[in-house]
């Protein structure tokens, strides 16, 4: 699926950063056009979104973050899977995630996951938090407003 | 305005490239195993399971390496027939998921070994509103990811142990393309016959190679005098073969050491070669070495 911005007619980019989707549940997707700047949402319901998550592929990854997680998308989706299965959840070297703060970013659809993280630690690193808990979370999400 | 073709790339998604790279990964776990078997039946009940265990052990036997995929995500049971506990930790590394390390050196991977209770069952979501369409997709990719993720290193063969039913067989056929062919089993009995028909005759219409068909309970053997008796009542399971046109592979009678192995953890085959049943086995194996090579 590409985007195109009709004005320009440009190819629309898929934003990576700032993604903060709520677990689970709808989707916001923002794609930008380089040349205008204007953006635009494609939005998804819990089903489209957990549709797409089962590819087993994220959205502005690479091949290697594709292949590196083993099991990643039933690491994410199996109610009652094996704690190994689910440390899937990286961690900075200094910055810690509470247990609630890995259960739940393991929620977040596999395909917007790692811009999750991202976007979560990029949040603490800039307040120079270094517990990532479930209320931080609250907090992204409201600032992403996504 | 321009099209979809003149779009250059995928608008940064990178999913093509992660779909490719997956792709990739998958076939170099199939590349490293010689022969790719699936067991099935369209009838639950026929001893498909402990069948297929016990072909491993009797391959193992000959001197093959040999892994088993518990295909059957919703009633796992090759993690019980070969010894591997569900409080057994998951060993996850750079070279993917470890496989269980079963009895007489089968490897095996199975939902079960990724459960965090005996008795969990296999839920995509703690949501009671997963649509059927969702739970079939989910089915999907994670035997993609069991076939994938797993680190099964040079086998000879790999054995699929299907589910009951002939519809994952789809699943089963676009993963691994190059599948040396299925073995069908049925029991005796009128009904078992009567789905399995199905089963194969939808294996020929999707051009799935049929190695053969084996008549599973055939019979039961004394343990004591391994003399035989009936146990269901039905047509010569032969007749079946012939009128699909597909081989015959034989006839394996029940000994009723068979589930008290199963349920010791142990595998009939590996204490019990000598017996009528085990010599069946052994049979059915010879027959199918010679039909993949």
């Amino acid at each position: 699926m590409k985007f195109l911005c009709i004005p320009c007619d440009e190819k629309m980019e898929t934003q990576v950063d700032g993604i903060m989707p709520e677990e689970k549940k709808n989707l916001a997707m923002k794609f930008k056009c380089k040349k205008c700047g204007h953006s635009i949402a494609m939005l998804t319901n819990k089903f489209e979104t957990e549709f797409v998550s089962k590819l087993g592929v994220q959205m502005g990854g690479t091949a290697a973050e594709a292949t590196e997680a083993p099991m990643g998308v039933m690491a994410g989706a199996l109610a009652e899977g094996k704690d190994e299965l689910k440390k899937g959840a990286p961690t900075e070297e200094d910055i810690e995630w509470t247990e609630e703060a890995k259960q739940r970013i393991q929620k977040v659809p596999f395909f917007v996951r790692n811009m999750a993280k991202k976007t979560v630690l990029g949040f603490a690193k800039e307040k120079g938090i270094t517990v990532i808990d479930a209320k931080l979370m609250d907090e992204v999400r409201e600032k992403v407003g996504m | 305005m321009k099209t979809y073709e003149d779009l250059a790339g995928d608008g940064g998604s990178n999913i093509i490239e992660q779909v490719e790279a997956l792709g990739e990964k998958l076939r170099s776990r199939l590349d490293r195993i010689k022969y790719k078997i699936a067991l099935m039946s369209g009838k639950g009940g026929v001893g498909k399971s402990s069948l297929t265990a016990n072909v491993a052990a009797c391959l193992v036997d000959r001197g093959h390496s040999v892994g088993i995929l518990d295909a059957d995500l919703n009633g796992p049971s090759i993690c019980h027939l070969l010894g591997v506990k569900n409080s057994q930790k998951l060993t996850i590394d750079d070279r993917g998921v470890q496989p269980g390390a079963g009895i007489h050196g089968i490897k095996l991977m199975s939902m079960d070994m990724l459960l965090s209770n005996p008795d969990s069952p296999v839920m995509w979501t703690e949501e009671a509103d997963a649509t059927a369409v969702w739970v079939s997709t989910m089915e999907s990719t994670a035997l993609r990811e069991l076939v994938a993720d797993t680190d099964w290193g040079d086998l000879d063969f790999l054995l699929i142990d299907m589910p009951p039913g002939s519809d994952r067989i789809d699943n089963i056929r676009s993963l691994i393309p190059e599948l040396a062919g299925v073995v069908e089993i049925t029991i005796p009995s009128l009904l078992s016959q009567h789905i399995v028909s199905k089963s194969i005759a939808k294996n020929n219409k999707m051009k799935v190679p049929i190695i053969g068909l084996i008549e599973n309970m055939a019979g039961y053997t004394c343990p004591h005098c391994e003399k035989e008796g009936p146990l269901f009542e039905g047509e010569n399971v032969e007749t079946l073969a012939k009128q699909k046109n597909i081989p015959y592979l034989g006839k394996i009678p029940f000994d009723t050491r068979i589930g008290h192995k199963t349920d010791s953890g142990s595998l009939y085959y590996i204490d019990n070669k000598d017996s009528v049943t085990g010599k069946a086995i052994n049979l059915v194996v010879e027959k199918v070495l010679k039909s993949i090579k």
